[in-house]
């Protein structure tokens, strides 16, 4: 089983078994698949260079659209000029950090410095904020229930499975996130 | 902490794409907008305080507080400032998983769907 998060002298230190790296590992690969943007052929290699993607729609998948959501709460078209200015560097910060938490899933032993500690907490979200999408959460008592399923016995289905996969990356993402304030507090 | 630690590799780009959206705000700069945080069941409280405190630099009792209302109220406007600088904050919300917008802090008219009364200063 895994260890929770702590902060001691080391930094910030945790335990994971080989099977739990693995399924972080895979959780983390489909998250970094998504964000991929497509590749587009008639693209301006400058406005490429520069980070515009002219050609951004927002996303239809209820998860993408999570992870990547409109600036505005009623006005579409300034959501959408602020993505086309936007999206491909948050693809691509999102992309950064889901790898570097995966690179730190090497050994069993992960620990890890401030930087890579922020890393992984993003790294965690963008992971949950997806399996959340799938396991349909909607809000308080959506979540209240699927946190009920602690028990890996009680894996029967697909959902059921998922369910207790959110479960493990929640408590996972807690414990490293108790252990990084704890860090803030002793740096002052 | 500022923008280019929650935005590693790509600050310079980000930057710079951050700059060229105020070339086409119309929007007189001392018009205040707001940075809003939504409310979702997934984001833990913890992380949430976690964010404010160590991107905003808020202090832990003023972090627990805006999260706390995000949590009750279901919104909370936790900073304010220019259009660019709220855009910028809102990207770095994102950044971290969180559920941003930004609004125009009073009144305004310009905005298409500003007229829902829950743009209001709170």
């Amino acid at each position: 089983m895994a260890k929770a998060f702590k902060y001691g002298l080391k930094g910030i230190t945790g335990y994971l078994e080989p099977a739990e790296r693995e399924l972080l590992r895979s959780l983390i690969d489909d998250v970094i698949s998504m964000l991929e943007p497509a590749e587009s052929a008639s693209e301006d290699p400058l406005t490429a260079l520069i980070g515009l993607d002219m050609n951004v729609q927002e996303p239809s998948d209820r998860a993408l659209r999570r992870l990547l959501p409109n600036v505005t709460k009623n006005d579409d078209a300034a959501s959408l000029e602020f993505r086309q200015l936007t999206e491909r560097s948050l693809r691509e910060n999102k992309i950064g950090a889901l790898r570097a938490a995966a690179l730190g899933l090497d050994t069993n032993d992960v620990v890890l410095s401030p930087a890579d500690a922020r890393l992984w907490s993003q790294a965690l979200n963008d992971v949950r904020l997806v399996l959340a999408e799938r396991l349909d959460i909607r809000d308080d008592a959506d979540a209240d229930h699927v946190h009920t399923m602690q028990d890996w016995s009680q894996a029967e289905d697909v959902e059921s499975y998922l369910a207790l996969v959110y479960n493990f990356t929640t408590w996972l993402q807690e414990s490293l996130v108790q252990a990084m304030l704890q860090s803030m507090e002793s740096r002052g | 902490m500022t923008l280019s630690v929650a935005l590693g590799p790509d600050t310079q780009e980000s930057t710079q794409t951050g700059t060229v959206t105020s070339t086409d705000a119309l929007t007189a700069p001392d018009i205040p907008w707001n940075l809003v945080i939504w409310n979702d069941p997934v984001n833990l409280m913890s992380y949430v305080s976690y964010v404010f405190q160590s991107y905003f630099g808020y202090s832990e009792p003023k972090a627990n507080k805006l999260m706390m209302e995000v949590h009750k109220k279901g919104r909370s406007i936790v900073a304010h400032g220019s259009k660019e600088q709220v855009e910028q904050h809102a990207v770095a919300m994102h950044g971290f998983g969180l559920w941003a917008t930004v609004e125009k802090a009073a009144g305004g008219g310009k905005d298409g769907g500003s007229g829902k009364g829950k743009g209001k200063r709170g």
